[in-house]
């Protein structure tokens, strides 16, 4: 009897949440684009620009899709089902770009064409989208902790990890650029936060006992500003010590306002979804990408194209936005 | 008696799958049932698929058994048999043996891993799900200090990456592995005497004990298995991946569990069949591409088994009350 009983009670509850997501019937070519992970802010705000392409343009029909846990497995099975199903063009986010390699090659071999962003080193990928260079955003960083340290004193700079590229890629830049200000002297550089707030923390609290002279800091990943913010104001060195780095604004606020953090500087996620989808609709039309091709949403006016590590190219925007108290709240997320 | 409750628990399973199968060409038409989409599918069961036989093992074991570190193992087996490698046998020259190889060193620390699981559980005395857990911690530190947290790419190795997507008669090579080593464990468990000492450990170890079972040396053992499918899962991964790294895979601890106690398996030992956990791992992976056909939110998805596990459970519940009373 119970396994009847048990069949049953699944195939309601099965059929109720199957037939509850029923899409409406789409004839456009679908361009999914698969994200690190749902739920999380930065990603919420991408599915914004994702959904604004789709209603500005109806040649495709846009959505976006994206494991519940950030974890490299669940998103290469979402894609390998997205390459089952055929789908026009996947725009990917990768967690780990090198788990992604097989299945984009086999994606392509089926005619579904690959848009990624934030992956230059992937080999299998028609275009991938840099929001900016990132040893020229990394010397920005740098050129803001100058002018706010009197472009002299000790500095040190974050990263979430070593193996992070982009972040080591700012910390060098900024290395970089500051060679042309003799008296900034940049100590125990590339500190690891492991992207975890309360590290950065104690990181810098160590750093701040190491050094007590030091004049500022230059954060990697986007909590870092957050962790050293606090440092920064339980030692009371709000307005002696210069905070810049990668923020968020909303995650950010409290230490912007009490000035603690001077200016955090992103790419909106938003402009970065959008402009996946135009060039996945570019390529499934069969259009090229050029140099200085302008894609239509601000910092994305006149991108740069590159040759990437294999077939496909790299689009480089010049999309950075830099935030400081007094404009923070324009951006919600 | 115990032969017709399994049988309703395999009945149950397969309708499980019949059921999804049904309501995928109901509401995601012909391409859910192409051969390609069967053949993506059953290439992405085998990995959890192997680490749920893992479970299943150390659940039937009894005293609370649990293997917790599976995962972790898997990435370490990737991870350091890879690094022990690259120096010695070049990729690009040979190709087959250096799959080879790298299939066997990973084999050789997932049977140290499981090794490991298994001193300190039958010599120690340590509880399972504690000392799992703290394997699982041990093996992935290791891996994140090998690589520094970074991911390794292995590159383009022609054999392995056949191994782990090119379809051999129209099934994936790494599927085929998985069922033969599925047919394996299922064969061992009934028709042996491992087998059968494992049964009966598992449903009452002070009876066991009594009858001289040597408890300890088949505890070593199984947990010793668990690795050596934890290291098989890793090998799949590597392959279908092309690269090594230490978190991946992280959500598999849980899912594996899920599909363990899907399949029936007794959480205090003693009971558990193969063929449930392949078909509950089917099943599972079904639903889950359903559910990505229809664009189904993955939290949603998360909703989905966790209602699955309750009605799963709540039902059996009311089975085993049945079972219990005089029906007979």
């Amino acid at each position: 009897m119970s396994v009847y009983k048990k069949i049953a009670t699944c195939t309601v509850a099965l059929g109720a949440l199957c037939a509850a997501q029923i899409a409406v019937a789409q004839d456009a070519p679908p361009v999914v684009t698969v994200v690190k992970v749902t739920g999380e802010n930065w990603f919420t705000r991408m599915e914004e620009g994702v959904v604004a392409y789709g209603k500005d343009n109806t040649g495709v029909s846009t959505s976006q899709i994206g494991p519940a846990k950030a974890d490299a497995a669940q998103q290469l099975r979402l894609i390998e089902d997205l390459v089952a199903k055929n789908v026009s063009a996947i725009a990917v986010v990768p967690m780990d770009p090198s788990a992604l390699e097989g299945v984009f090659k086999r994606a392509m071999n089926r005619g579904i064409k690959i848009v990624t962003h934030e992956a230059d080193s992937l080999k299998n990928t028609q275009v991938d989208i840099e929001a900016f260079d990132n040893k020229v955003f990394g010397a920005r960083f740098n050129e803001k902790l100058a002018e706010c340290m009197g472009k002299s004193g000790k500095w040190t700079s974050f990263v979430g990890s070593l193996g992070s590229l982009t972040h080591v890629q700012w910390a060098d830049g900024g290395a970089e650029n500051a060679k042309k200000y003799p008296e900034m002297e940049l100590v125990s550089e590339k500190n690891e936060s492991f992207n975890d707030a309360n590290k950065a923390y104690e990181k810098a609290r160590e750093i701040l006992r190491k050094y007590p002279d030091i004049k500022g800091f230059q954060g990697g990943s986007a909590i870092d500003v957050i962790g050293i913010g606090r440092a920064v104001e339980e030692a009371g060195l709000v307005g002696k010590v210069c905070v810049v780095g990668l923020g968020l604004p909303k995650d950010t606020a409290k230490y912007l306002e009490s000035g603690a953090v001077q200016s955090i500087s992103f790419w909106d996620p938003k402009d970065a979804g959008y402009v996946m989808n135009k060039v996945a609709q570019l390529v499934i039309e069969g259009k090229e990408i050029t140099d200085g091709m302008d894609l239509g949403v601000p910092g994305y006016n006149k991108v740069s194209v590159k040759q990437g590590p294999g077939e496909g190219i790299i689009v480089v925007g010049e999309a950075w936005v830099d935030v400081d108290k007094s404009n923070y709240s324009q951006y919600p997320f | 008696m115990k032969s017709v409750f399994a049988d309703r628990q395999f009945n149950f399973l397969v309708a499980t799958n019949v059921l999804v199968v049904a309501l995928a060409v109901v509401f995601a038409g012909d391409t859910f049932l192409s051969l390609y989409n069967f053949q993506s599918m059953s290439a992405q069961v085998p990995e959890l698929a192997l680490l749920a036989l893992g479970v299943m093992l150390a659940m039937i074991a009894g005293n609370g058994g649990i293997d917790l570190s599976g995962i972790a193992l898997a990435n370490l087996a990737g991870v350091g048999s890879y690094l022990l490698m690259r120096d010695w046998v070049s990729v690009d020259e040979v190709p087959l043996a250096f799959s080879w190889l790298f299939a066997l060193i990973a084999l050789l620390i997932g049977l140290a891993g499981g090794m490991l699981n298994g001193a300190l559980i039958a010599f120690a005395g340590l509880t399972p799900i504690i000392a799992t857990l703290g394997t699982q911690l041990f093996f992935t530190g290791l891996a994140v200090a090998f690589t520094n947290g970074s991911a390794i790419t292995l590159g383009y190795i022609e054999p392995l990456d056949n191994f782990g997507n090119t379809p051999v008669l129209g099934l994936p090579m790494c599927f085929t592995l998985f069922v033969a080593i599925a047919v394996l464990i299922g064969v061992v468990l009934r028709y042996t005497p491992f087998g059968f000492k494992l049964y009966l450990m598992g449903s009452n170890a002070k009876a066991a004990r009594y009858a001289g079972i040597p408890q300890r040396r088949i505890l070593l053992l199984t947990y010793t298995v668990c690795g050596v499918l934890a290291s098989v899962a890793g090998i799949i991964i590597a392959a279908r991946t092309s690269s090594v790294k230490w978190d991946y895979g992280s959500s598999y601890v849980l899912i594996a569990i899920l599909i363990v106690v899907m399949a029936g398996v007794r959480p205090d030992g003693g009971y558990g069949r193969t063929v449930c956990v392949v078909l509950s791992a089917t099943a599972l992976q079904m639903l889950s591409s359903l559910f990505n056909f229809l664009d189904i939110s993955n939290f949603f998805r998360d909703c989905a088994w966790g209602l699955l596990l309750i009605v799963f459970l709540a039902t059996s519940r009311v089975d085993l009350r049945a079972f219990i009373s005089p029906r007979r």
